[in-house]
């Protein structure tokens, strides 16, 4: 009755206000509904074309409107819908159904330090709103990004609950961190992984050198800017709730030799009958040691939000709380998350707003055991009269992956994340204005890992329990930015300027402390002072670094057909010495809105068409290593003296360091096209790339004489990126809304040069052989290695075919490659790459009356895997299942080699490179979203009940759970599989609901 | 009012000096800050020492390169386990095998350590005595990183001082001579320097000693065949009467001799607390360990049969150097297992540590790296050079009592007279007493029938390339053409 009640006077006052101002004209009501869903807009505007005369709609999508004359024509205009031209013809009366806008023309989209109209771009950038990531069930906004972005190539770090992703911007740029700079609401971060997906408004991502360049010496590997959600203008309070629950597992299973299969190959190894036949058949499947150490997961969901806005203040609060269990026992991640964005305008001059979020998160990290299973042979028993089976086989060491799982749990990391800005903004003299933003991310770690004592085996034991405490206060991170911003418009030009200085710190510190012996396991007692004191160990280490950067940026635009941008930053870094500490990265892009030039228009084909170039240069300083330029004393380098054998402390300078170390420099040329067909139901966006990296910093090998125990950091070496993002969005807006999106991008990645005219770099070492190498002429990272010609059948064929030495009947061969006639180190060549040549994402949806889905695949073309964990055998383990198939005098196969345990048949060759291309069902999204008119009598505004699918079905021929682990920040050791924790398929329901 | 608070930020951030990008590492001393006072001199010193037992340096690539190449043992462990090693062991290597650049490595940085504190511990204000006793240390250490070295790949890179940028990829060769002269030199300094092993204090034993630095230096002159220098510092080891011969031979290796009478020159190492693991350990033991059951490390280093044969009937050293299947082992608990993924497995029960808390990588033993037996036998070969036969007689003799105990019939006194077959008989009671210490390839090398030993027991030796060692294909491929390969690789 109250709402009514303001409701009317609402009405009324507008009527009032605007029949005094103009009196006896011709009026027009009506009610502005969006046509997909009837739902009232509010907040539309409707103006009468050619006079300055409009309104806006209110609550219920109403208006009232006093025209001058009554056979004019009104626009009505809301953001994310088609603009809606009308003739009056004397009516009183006009109601309008808004059509989405099948592509957001003149959609705003984030660019650093700012925001500018799509229209108005001439840089590469890709733009993602929050409602496109919020159907992938993730705790982690990087993963949801995976396969949306054309140029934008994603995989999950690892499986682990709340594990990251590594995201690659037009491939692999440098030797070193090619991770892209994140930017969270202003705050410059290493990584998004404690952004809720379900906080985000907008995610873009910065791809070609002119929209990077404001971010200079770190934008060289592309950005990724994070915007947090906000109350929407001229919007009631709007509660809303969420809510989803499911069920995870591991995607697939290894295949490996089943009990009575591993008993025939062990025979065949020890060429006697070790397993008798009554062994063999009674043994039959024996165990599955994956599915004893995997398991059927639970994943949690749950959100609370409000947010609105007044005229001069907008708010949103989020409170979010997730839980998932790791498909490995004992692995979890839960995280309790609260967000409060607000913006006030508390003078017509000066607005002030903030952007908060505080998480707490509770990891358990239990041991990944997945090598372990899979190597474990699956003759033996979990446990044994009770008791883990110690699984010592044969006298060689080997853990019983169950019993890790269980003794190594209690090892739990819980941290708090503050990560947020404030700002203030000041605007002057009509087109000045000036911002003042203070950003921060602190993030604290407590880890407490508790080790009982016990003993499976001679091998897996612990004498002592043992507690050890770390508190790690990884960030403690600030940044403060000043800028200055300067806009003005006439007729046909358009000027905007900016210019900031920003100054950063990082840092990080942390203490641990150990203590042994407790009177009992129970977690009550488990604190350190209960452990012997003689048994306390402690330490503790901190960084810190920091930067203070210049920016300086110029947009123009003549009659919004020529575009010109120009910026330039100029960045200094503590982690160079004031000589080299200096960095100038400028870049200029123009674009030419072809669409509006009347030659163009005449086609009446094209809705929009721009073209846009740019240029720029860009820097590159992200080592692990905060103080690569100085020589630092190592400790902790003692000596052991006299019969009581005292640790009496020693520390030098054992590794050499570079004080000439400068920036890495990245350059980059892109030419792009957009444009839009079928009034805009068609968008295409077409880029051409190529990014070229040089003096990569890199710690290229020294000689050893030199004695240094690291080598120093040069500038050497150079990469070149070349490649093309394509996207192609069809989206068919009405009663039946539906919409088709394809990108791909194709890449090509090759070494340039390397350091000091090295031509290559050995890289991988698995039982002491090189797997990769990086080659100039070739991608980084290559695999490297020996080429199989199928098995040696008799000891004839030996003795005639080149051979490495020691080879028998069923051995693999390998080819001679350079024709010597010897199997030898120059017989390794290129197997192929870990980075796939080709990218792409395909993503449907569709929606008729209260129905809708959501279908997200990608896949990956042309990379390889190297399969470490096949390869890598320091005991009898189990083999893969086609080792079922080995030769043998009987079963003379000219593919699987005889059944050996290392040695000849397992040095690094194309016989564990697979073929690492994959096609994936990444989401499967279906939703009912209630009718409104039905809501309305319950007071809800809207409810949405889905089912939804992760990881469902994917194509691959790798053997192991998912081709994707680039679990090595090192670019020469991608790719290897090495047992890395799967990742998962789930099924969840939920709801979302708005009040 | 805003344009006060825009000119308060404008000043306040301009006051941001170059200062705040002045950043020091932290929790550490850099180069700059180091070496300012006395307690910054022990640190160097110690810090010599401690690479010792660096994987690098006393792994198992040091393994291979010592014994394993050898007649004394064979590669060990199980079939496909350490091919580089198998490479070495069967001389089926070449110049990118890990064993030469892992030891290459591991030298070289022991001795940067050793030409930072010879370099930058002068220049301390410190007491003097102090100052030149580390001085002598870090130059003894040097000498012994040298002399090593020059034994396994002849000519090589002389570095006396850190390095420049543009020194890296121009070091040629040095001569041997050139070699020779500074261990000479820096051992001689040494002696001049440094007290007997008695004038140190209880808990400063393993630190260099003058009587250290005159065996090194007794074995340089034996290299050289400077045979009566080499006696003269011999005998004056021997009358010092710093050291004696442990009674029991059986008990030279066990913890309680560590820097016992016989120790002239040994690396201290414990097994501390897991949780500190490594700080005082070393990986000695661990690869050499009983593989199997018990499982006690990883069973290289296998007791070659050639060695067996070696030993006079009876001699209880055989026992006391090897672990048989089968075996009780000397901590009285525990029974060696047959490993079926081990042919006939032997171990080198020198290198034999009871379990202990560091768990297998964390080995507690010393690392024997000189032993009065070993100056006494290379007196004996010395004075046999110089014709003095009583004197050689009296020598050897010292040992193979020592070795017989109370048993009579074993080991008889040595009588020979005549000087070629007293060398062979010295030369066989040498293998006997130090086998499995990783002195057998050295002492090949120094009496030049590295070729006639190893083609005999059936290794594809090729004689003008395998005495010595290829240098690392590393670093070759990094010199760009100004550091030359050894004949044959």
């Amino acid at each position: 009755m109250r709402s009514l009640i303001q409701k009317f006077a609402a009405i009324f006052i507008i009527m009032f206000t605007l029949m005094s101002y103009l009196q006896a004209q011709h009026t027009v009501k009506g009610i502005i509904k969006a046509l997909n869903n009837s739902e009232p807009l509010i907040g539309a505007t409707v103006e009468e074309v050619g006079t300055t005369t409009g309104t806006i709609t209110d609550i219920d999508g109403s208006y009232t409107l006093n025209i001058s004359n009554p056979n004019g024509v009104l626009i009505v205009k809301y953001i994310g819908y088609e603009d809606t031209r009308i003739d009056v013809n004397g009516q009183n009366e006009i109601n309008v159904n808004l059509a989405e806008s099948s592509v957001l023309i003149d959609q705003i989209v984030v660019v650093g330090y700012g925001t500018q109209k799509k229209s108005d771009l001439t840089g590469a950038v890709s733009s993602l709103k929050g409602a496109e990531l919020e159907r992938v069930v993730t705790p982690n906004v990087e993963q949801a990004l995976q396969g949306k972005i054309p140029g934008v190539y994603v995989s999950p770090a690892s499986g682990q609950p709340g594990a990251g992703a590594v995201i690659r911007v037009r491939g692999t740029g440098t030797l070193n961190n090619s991770n892209p700079l994140y930017v969270i609401d202003g705050m410059i971060t290493e990584d998004a992984s404690s952004v809720n997906p379900q906080d985000v408004e907008s995610i873009e991502v910065l791809k070609d050198a002119s929209s990077a360049a404001i971010y200079g010496s770190r934008g060289a590997n592309g950005v990724i800017l994070i915007t947090t959600k906000n109350g929407k203008k001229r919007q009631n309070a709007q509660l809303s709730f969420s809510t989803y629950y499911g069920q995870q597992e591991a995607v697939r299973q290894i295949d490996v030799l089943n009990g009575s299969q591993f008993a025939k190959a062990y025979n065949q190894l020890r060429g006697q009958n070790f397993y008798s036949q009554a062994f063999i058949d009674s043994i039959g499947e024996g165990t599955n040691w994956q599915s004893e150490v995997l398991r059927t997961a639970p994943i949690k969901n749950m959100q609370f939000g409000a947010n609105g806005a007044s005229d001069n203040i907008s708010y949103n609060f989020s409170a979010n709380y997730f839980d998932q269990d790791g498909i490995l026992k004992n692995t979890s991640f839960e995280r309790g998350t609260f967000r409060l964005n607000t913006e006030m305008k508390l003078k017509p001059w000066f607005t002030l707003g903030n952007n908060v979020s505080y998480s707490i998160q509770k990891e358990q990290l239990g041991p990944n055991v997945i090598a372990g299973a899979y190597r474990m042979p699956s003759v033996l028993p979990v446990t044994e009269d009770g008791e883990f089976t110690d699984p010592t086989f044969f006298g060689l060491a080997l853990g019983n992956p169950a019993a890790s799982q269980f003794y190594q749990s209690n090892n739990f990391k819980n941290s708090s994340i503050l990560l947020g800005n404030m700002y203030g903004e000041i605007s002057f003299l009509k087109n000045f204005k000036f911002r003042s933003n203070f950003g921060y991310n602190f993030r604290s770690n407590r880890e407490r890992n508790f080790l009982p004592k016990y003993q499976v085996s001679a091998s897996q034991l612990n004498n002592l329990d043992r507690l050890t405490v770390t508190y790690d206060d990884s960030d403690k991170n600030w940044i403060w930015e000043q800028t200055l911003n300067y806009y003005k418009e006439w007729t046909d030009h358009s000027i905007g300027v900016l210019v900031g200085y920003t100054a950063e710190e990082r840092k990080s510190d942390n203490i641990f402390a150990t203590r042994e012996s407790f009177p009992g396991t129970i977690d009550e007692v488990i604190y350190l002072n209960s452990g012997i004191d003689t048994s306390a160990t402690n330490g503790g280490i901190g960084s810190a670094e920091a930067l203070t950067s210049f920016l300086f940026r110029t947009n123009y635009s003549y009659k919004e057909k020529y575009l010109f941008s120009t910026s330039l930053r100029v960045d200094k870094s503590s982690r160079f010495t004031p000589d080299n500490r200096t960095g100038y990265f400028p870049a200029a892009s123009v674009g030419w809105n072809l669409g509006r030039e009347p030659f163009i228009e005449s086609l009446n084909t094209f809705d929009r068409l721009k073209v846009r170039m740019s240029y720029g240069i860009l820097g590159n300083q992200a080592l692990t290593n905060r103080y690569p330029t100085s020589a630092i004393i190592n400790g902790n380098l003692g000596v052991v003296l006299g019969p009581n054998e005292s640790l009496n402390q020693g520390s030098t300078q054992l590794s050499i360091a570079n004080p000439k170390l400068k920036w890495e420099i990245s350059n980059q040329i892109d030419l792009g096209l957009e444009a839009g067909f079928f009034n805009n139901r068609l968008d295409v966006e077409f880029d051409w790339y190529r990014r070229n990296t040089y003096d990569i910093i890199a710690a290229v090998p020294i000689p050893d004489f030199v004695g240094s125990a690291t080598n120093p950091f040069v500038n050497t070496a150079e990469v070149l990126n070349t490649g093309v993002d394509l996207g192609v969005n069809w989206r068919e807006s009405g009663t039946f809304d539906y919409s088709i999106g394809f990108n791909v991008s194709p890449i090509k990645n090759e070494v340039l040069a390397l350091a000091q005219g090295r031509e290559e770099i050995f890289d991988a070492f698995i039982n002491g052989e090189p797997a990769s190498n990086t080659i100039v002429g070739l991608p980084i990272g290559a695999y490297y290695g020996f080429k199989t010609a199928g098995v040696f059948q008799s000891a004839d064929e030996i003795a005639s075919s080149p051979i490495l030495g020691g080879e028998k009947p069923g051995d693999l061969r390998y080819e001679d490659i350079d024709g010597n006639g010897l199997i030898d180190g120059e017989d390794r060549v290129y197997l192929g790459s870990p980075i796939p040549t080709l990218t792409y994402g395909i993503n449907l949806g569709a929606a008729y009356k209260g129905l809708d889905m959501n279908i997200d695949f990608l896949g990956v073309i042309g990379n390889k895997v190297y399969n470490e964990k096949e390869a890598n055998r320091f005991a009898v383990y189990n083999w893969e299942a086609h080792v079922a198939d080995a030769w043998t005098a009987e079963n003379p196969s000219t593919s699987e080699p005889r059944v050996t345990n290392g040695g000849h048949n397992y040095r690094v060759s194309d016989r564990f490179v697979q073929d690492g291309s994959f096609f994936r069902l990444r989401t499967v999204n279906l939703g009912y979203s209630f009718p409104a008119s039905l809501l309305r009598r319950i007071k809800m505004e809207s409810l949405r009940i889905f089912v939804s699918g992760t990881n469902l079905w994917t194509r691959q021929s790798f053997t192991g759970y998912s081709p994707e682990f680039p679990n090595s920040s090192s670019p020469f050791r991608v790719g290897f599989d090495n047992g890395a924790y799967p990742i998962a398929k789930s099924i969840q329901f939920g709801l979302e609901t708005k009040f | 009012m805003r344009n006060i608070i825009l000119a308060a930020t404008i000043i306040f951030f301009n006051s941001c000096s170059e200062d705040f990008l002045d950043r020091k590492p932290t929790g550490t001393l850099t180069a700059e800050t180091f070496f300012e006072n006395e307690e910054h001199a022990i640190l160097a010193t110690n810090a010599i020492y401690s690479n010792f037992r660096s994987w690098e340096y006393c792994g198992l690539p040091y393994i291979g390169a010592t014994d394993v190449i050898s007649d004394d043992a064979d590669k060990g462990s199980t079939e496909n386990d350490g091919p580089y090693l198998k490479e070495v062991d069967d001389f089926f290597f070449d110049a990118t095998n890990q064993t030469f650049s892992t030891i290459w490595k591991g030298h070289y940085q022991t001795i940067s350590r050793a030409n930072i504190a010879i370099n930058r511990i002068p220049d301390i204000d410190m007491t003097a005595s102090l100052k030149e006793r580390l001085v002598g240390e870090a130059k003894f250490l040097r000498a012994f990183n040298y002399f090593r070295l020059v034994q396994w790949f002849g000519d090589i890179p002389l570095v006396t001082t850190q390095l420049t940028e543009d020194q890296f990829f121009t070091q040629k060769r040095n001569a041997k001579s050139e070699i020779y002269a500074l261990i000479e030199q820096d051992l001689k300094d040494a002696i001049a320097s440094l007290p007997e092993k008695s004038k140190y204090s209880i808990n400063d034993l393993g630190r260099a000693t003058k009587g250290a630095a005159k065996g090194i230096l007794a074995k340089l002159y034996m290299v050289q065949k400077k045979y009566a220098e080499a006696l003269v510092l011999c005998d004056e080891i021997i009358a010092s009467g710093e050291y004696s011969l442990i009674p029991n031979y059986n008990q030279i290796f066990t913890r309680a001799s560590e820097f016992g009478p016989e120790s002239m020159f040994e690396i201290g190492a414990v097994a501390l607390q897991a949780s500190i693991a490594g700080s005082g350990a070393s990986p000695y033991n661990m690869v050499q360990g009983v593989r199997g059951v018990p499982n006690l490390g990883w069973g290289f280093n296998r007791p070659s049969d050639d060695l067996i044969q070696n030993y006079e009937a009876g001699d209880p050293r055989r026992q006391a150097t090897i672990i048989y299947v089968g075996e009780v082992l000397p901590d009285g608990l525990t029974i060696v297992q047959d490993n079926p993924e081990i042919l006939n497995p032997r171990f080198n029960q020198k290198a034999w540590v009871p379990a202990h808390v560091g768990l297998q990588d964390n080995g507690p033993g010393n690392i024997r790296l000189l032993r009065y037996a070993d100056i006494i036998l290379l007196g004996a070969e010395a004075a046999n050079e110089l014709g003095q036969n009583s004197k050689a007689l009296e020598y050897v003799n010292m040992t193979r009592k020592r070795a017989r105990g109370t048993n009579n019939f074993i080991l008889k006194d040595l009588t020979i007279t005549d000087q070629a077959a007293l060398r062979t008989a010295i030369r066989k009671e040498r293998r006997s007493e130090l086998a499995m210490e990783q002195l057998r390839w050295f002492d090949l090398q120094r009496w030049g029938i590295q070729s006639e030993v190893m083609t005999k027991i059936g290794k594809p030796f090729i004689a003008n390339k395998h005495e010595l060692f290829p240098l690392p294909q590393t670093e070759i491929d990094l010199s760009a053409g100004s550091l030359a390969q050894n004949p044959g690789y």
